[in-house]
């Protein structure tokens, strides 16, 4: 299926990444679609994502390097700028991508941006909300939501 | 001597033709490339007046181009080029690589305005002051005076002017704007990596000028501090567009501009502010290139991320974007992109021009090796 006439670049990037993964990030692709990739982020140190394996699924479209690639949670997480639908908000995946980002860029992105949550650029109103006015019980949840659903199991 | 251009323009890219435009990049730097920056001599002739249609609203059209054959007071200096941010937003980027976020909202349509591509000619450039080695020492024979001092290569030879507070006339002439300052005249042989040091006695003596006026960047006046101007006494034995060039105003040169910046500790350092090459009667601003250090260098292999295009991370950089002179494509995805998105992919700039450059590695021994073949314009 996609995976005849696969550009070079993908190729590279895949072996690349493969063979010099990002710390706290893997990303393999799909044995049936090139162009899928399970991800895995590790919850960054000192956020309360420590210790959470966070799962995600990465598909490059057809457009891709031109178009950005889509990137989405699968586990679920407490965070400001991702929804339940484990949809990212994250300028780089729409209007400021550029084809000289790649994969791993945007997977360290994404691991930044759980270092950094920025509620005032919300995607999800009622975290973003609980952020702002309670921040250290916003975070409280957040790390028993790692608990809960990013424990690697 | 057209050498280079032929193999790589009948490659077949892979970088996709995407059906559907993408949304458009805007401008904020990202750190990125902070390969060797690399100084490279080349640049298009002087082109028919403003071909563009769009020129730079921020920018002085003329610092891209050599500037016409009557010096200009160009305009143009490195140190604008972080402000050159485009003018639509002024929201400035977060310097946080992964901080930056969107307001999750509708994305504007893309925009694709006309790109022009060219290929770059080169220009020989007989006699190079490395500019990061101009300095000034002190006269150990005359305490409070320094000399200036630097290294340079020269494939013929010739001779070096310093010229203190030095304004620009006409045909690159430089002149001294004090009258009790004498320049000073050095003559030189080829070779490479000549170490130059002006006579002792002849040096300057800070203290006897207003701090403003050393520190003063050449403004329109185009008055510098500093100026060294280093002039091939020949065209070189072989030749190549000599004819031309029996006035005097035709000898090739290089000059150096720079200002004294003063630190902590009171001492006056040497700041380059700007290079300009009087080759067959054109003067050229030179100017960096991001990214070309990384392009040169021979035996590419295909697989080193410093070398590759950025797009298709598989053929060699050789096409650079203007104005803000990341080269960072091959020419196959530049010709792709320029239909997808009117950004630097780098840094998110519009894209006004294309310039394509190939660096001839098969010079001779002589150091001569950084190119002197022309690329026909296409």
């Amino acid at each position: 299926m996609a995976n005849s006439n696969l550009p070079r670049r993908i190729i590279k990037e895949t072996q690349r990444l493969l063979s010099e993964p990002a710390p706290g990030i893997s990303a393999s692709p799909s044995e049936d679609n090139m162009r899928y990739f399970n991800v895995m982020i590790l919850g960054p140190t000192q956020s309360p994502y420590e210790g959470g394996v966070f799962k995600l699924e990465l598909f490059l479209p057809e457009e891709y390097p031109m178009a950005a690639p889509k990137v989405r949670f699968l586990t679920k997480i407490y965070h400001p700028n991702i929804d339940k639908l484990g949809r990212i908000c994250l300028d780089i995946l729409k209007d400021k991508w550029s084809p000289a980002l790649q994969i791993r860029t945007v997977l360290l992105s994404i691991q930044a941006l759980l270092s950094a949550p920025n509620p005032d650029d919300p995607l999800s109103d009622n975290i973003a909300k609980h952020w702002k006015t309670n921040e250290a019980e916003a975070v409280e949840t957040a790390k028993e939501w790692t608990r809960l659903y990013a424990s690697g199991a | 001597m057209g050498n280079a251009g032929s193999s790589h323009a009948h490659r077949r890219r892979h970088a996709p033709h995407g059906g559907h435009p993408p949304p458009p990049v805007p401008h904020p730097p990202q750190p990125e490339m902070t390969g060797n920056r690399y100084v490279f001599a080349a640049a298009t002739p002087y082109p028919p007046p403003y071909p563009n249609p769009n020129p730079p609203q921020y920018y002085p059209y003329s610092a891209y181009y050599p500037a016409p054959p009557v010096p200009l007071p160009a305009p143009f200096d490195h140190h604008h080029r972080g402000a050159a941010v485009p003018h639509m937003d002024p929201s400035l980027p977060h310097p946080n690589w992964g901080g930056p976020r969107y307001p999750c909202g509708p994305v504007p349509p893309p925009q694709t305005a006309f790109v022009e591509h060219q290929k770059a000619v080169t220009i020989r450039n007989d006699v190079n002051l490395k500019k990061e080695t101009l300095r000034v020492e002190p006269d150990e024979d005359n305490p409070g005076y320094y000399l200036v001092a630097f290294t340079f290569d020269a494939t013929v030879a010739g001779c070096i002017t310093v010229i203190f507070f030095a304004k620009e006339g006409a045909d690159c002439n430089l002149t001294s704007t004090k009258e009790d300052l004498g320049t000073v005249t050095v003559s030189f042989e080829k070779g490479l990596g000549q170490k130059f040091r002006q006579p002792a006695g002849t040096g300057i003596n800070f203290s006897m000028f207003e701090e403003s006026e050393l520190l003063k960047m050449g403004d329109v006046g185009e008055v510098y501090p500093l100026a060294v101007k280093a002039e091939a006494s020949s065209i070189g034995d072989n030749g190549s567009g000599s004819e031309k060039a029996t006035q005097g105003a035709g000898i090739n040169s290089q000059i150096t501009q720079a200002i004294f910046e003063k630190k902590d500790e009171g001492e006056y350092h040497v700041r380059v502010v700007k290079q300009i090459l009087w080759v067959n009667n054109m003067r050229y601003e030179l100017q960096e290139i991001y990214g070309i250090g990384n392009s040169v260098d021979s035996d590419f292999d295909g697989n080193d991320p410093g070398k590759e295009c950025v797009i298709c991370l598989s053929e060699p950089r050789d096409t650079t974007v203007l104005p803000c002179r990341h080269m960072c494509m091959c020419s196959g995805c530049a010709k792709v992109l320029r239909f997808q998105t009117n950004r630097c992919p780098i840094c998110r700039q519009p894209v006004e021009r294309l310039l394509e450059i190939k660096v001839n590695n098969t010079g001779d021994e002589n150091g001569n090796g950084n190119g002197s073949s022309v690329e026909n314009e296409s």
